[in-house]
């Protein structure tokens, strides 16, 4: 059912999504004209050059707008979808309460990094046309793979840039996880209440914030308490690589507790608590 | 066995006792009506029995199980309000009903819908209000379901819109299932009922079958609400 759950969720949130995708992609191309037109002739032409900043700046704003459009999404989503009228359907369907936040999740997760990657691809090219660097050499520059692990098993460093690699992936994806759940915990502890649910919903998200930081600063006065302070100034490249690495898996394991304690809250609160107008 | 039985059941809102300590019991292949006044306790009952709200005493259980994944699959349920997402079309719905429920009869659904002239292209947020009732009671009713839990299916529509209402549950329904249709609008489903349940205040006022109140009172069962819900 989380299969069908999750397929329904695509369908929903892909009609606003993929356009919105597709008109940054679509701006990124005018404006990556836009540049090479300032940078040519036609720049002297003044009505040129104003649509040429004009596009430019717009570019701006849609790339800000695309990330904050896949967090309005997966906020609306929930509110709209399980606390509304909406709710009446999906919480009388033979799914369980887990697969229906769990697919929340998933589709969130993927338009999240899908939008930080078109992002980022468009940045790129961006910076490429802006310095008005070959694409192609640069590719045929790019070590392979294998050239890349051997010359990482020269410096003795393999298997901690693979551990790093993996780190950052992994809190990435429960950082995005835990960002959802942070706002879906909010709502769903917010509506268990009969009046004034959205003012709730604030609160809670402000309190747990505020409880989490304080948890992050415990925690970590704690972990750099055990450092060992006085070895900093001599370490070498590895040992810094091996310190990072232990301090990054606090942070993930952090995140995660973060994590389970929000997921646990949504699901006790639509479970126990849903109220429905 | 019952297909729906209340143990005790009652449900509290902060001061409010919207149910209280209700015994009941539903057995199967009847049309029910759960009549009572407004804010009687009607819409809590079948939020209680679909499990969207938890009880604060007693129990409710549907076919011996309390309610859950394995009831959601047998109760076909039309809450009191438009509960459908605007922009989905209607394809799109068959396909969500059709994907949830293996007891939904998409063909059934889909003749009947184009009956109405809504075709597989339109979207919610395109059809009337009483066009949008009509099609959330054509895939309710598209389900063989054991139990049909309907919430006032007939507010707030024209008189025309209630005879294709009534007359939707009572060509479809599965004859081995129980129907319990709520609803203030007595004179209107009278026609259509075998059993009546009269709640006030979160309280069983009455269990009985039509022709008893007929036999034993001498009148319609609209004349006996009245009589017994006298202000």
């Amino acid at each position: 059912m989380l299969g069908k759950l999750i397929k329904h969720e695509f369908r929903a949130t892909a009609r606003t999504m993929l356009p919105a995708m597709g008109a940054l992609a679509a701006l990124s191309l005018l404006a990556n004209l836009s540049i090479r037109g300032l940078t040519s002739g036609l720049s002297d032409v003044p009505v040129l050059r104003i649509v040429f900043i004009l596009i430019l700046v717009f570019f701006g704003i849609g790339i800000v707008a695309a990330a904050v459009m896949a967090l309005v999404i997966m906020i609306s989503r929930f509110y709209r979808n399980l606390l509304k009228d909406e709710g009446y359907l999906m919480f009388t369907l033979p799914v369980s309460v887990h697969s229906i936040v769990w697919s929340k999740l998933i589709v969130s997760l993927v338009w999240f990094l899908l939008t930080a990657l078109l992002i980022f691809v468009i940045l790129a090219l961006t910076a490429l046309n802006l310095s008005n660097t070959n694409l192609e050499m640069i590719i045929e520059q790019l070590p392979s793979w294998n050239d890349l692990m051997q010359m990482l098993d020269e410096l003795g460093i393999r298997s901690q840039v693979m551990t790093f690699l993996f780190q950052w992936i992994l809190a990435m994806v429960i950082g995005t996880l835990v960002t959802c759940l942070h706002f879906y915990a909010s709502m769903s502890l917010g509506h268990m209440f009969t009046k004034s649910k959205i003012l709730l919903s604030v609160v809670f998200f402000i309190g747990m914030s505020f409880l989490f930081n304080l948890m992050e600063m415990g925690y970590g006065i704690g972990v750099a308490g055990t450092a060992d302070t006085a070895r900093w100034d001599i370490m070498n490249g590895a040992e810094a690589m091996r310190f990072v690495s232990s301090m990054t898996w606090h942070g993930i394991i952090i995140s995660a507790v973060q994590g389970a304690v929000l997921y646990l809250a949504t699901v006790l609160g639509l479970k126990k608590g849903l109220n429905l107008e | 066995m019952a297909i729906l039985e209340c143990r005790d059941l009652s449900k509290r809102y902060g001061a409010i006792q919207a149910l209280d300590e209700v015994n009941l019991k539903i057995e199967p292949g009847r049309v029910i009506g759960l009549l009572g006044p407004n804010g009687s306790g009607k819409t809590t009952l079948l939020k209680l029995a679909n499990g969207l709200l938890t009880p604060t005493g007693g129990e409710i259980l549907i076919e011996g199980q309390k309610p859950g994944n394995e009831s959601r699959s047998i109760v076909s349920y039309l809450p009191d309000r438009p509960y459908l997402a605007e922009w989905m079309k209607v394809s799109q719905l068959l396909d969500f009903f059709e994907d949830f429920y293996d007891d939904f009869d998409r063909d059934k659904a889909t003749e009947m819908l184009l009956r109405l002239n809504i075709d597989d292209s339109m979207r919610i947020k395109e059809m009337s209000k009483g066009t949008r009732e009509k099609a959330q009671l054509i895939l309710v009713m598209s389900r063989k379901a054991q139990l049909y839990l309907l919430d006032e299916p007939i507010g707030g529509v024209d008189p025309a819109t209630r005879d294709y209402i009534l007359d939707t549950i009572i060509r479809n329904y599965n004859p081995d299932a129980a129907v319990i249709i709520s609803t203030h609008l007595i004179a209107d489903v009278e026609q259509v009922l075998d059993d009546v349940i009269f709640i006030n205040q979160g309280k069983i006022v009455l269990q009985s079958s039509v022709d008893e109140i007929r036999e034993e009172h001498g009148m319609s069962v609209d004349q006996y609400f009245r009589e017994v819900f006298r202000c």
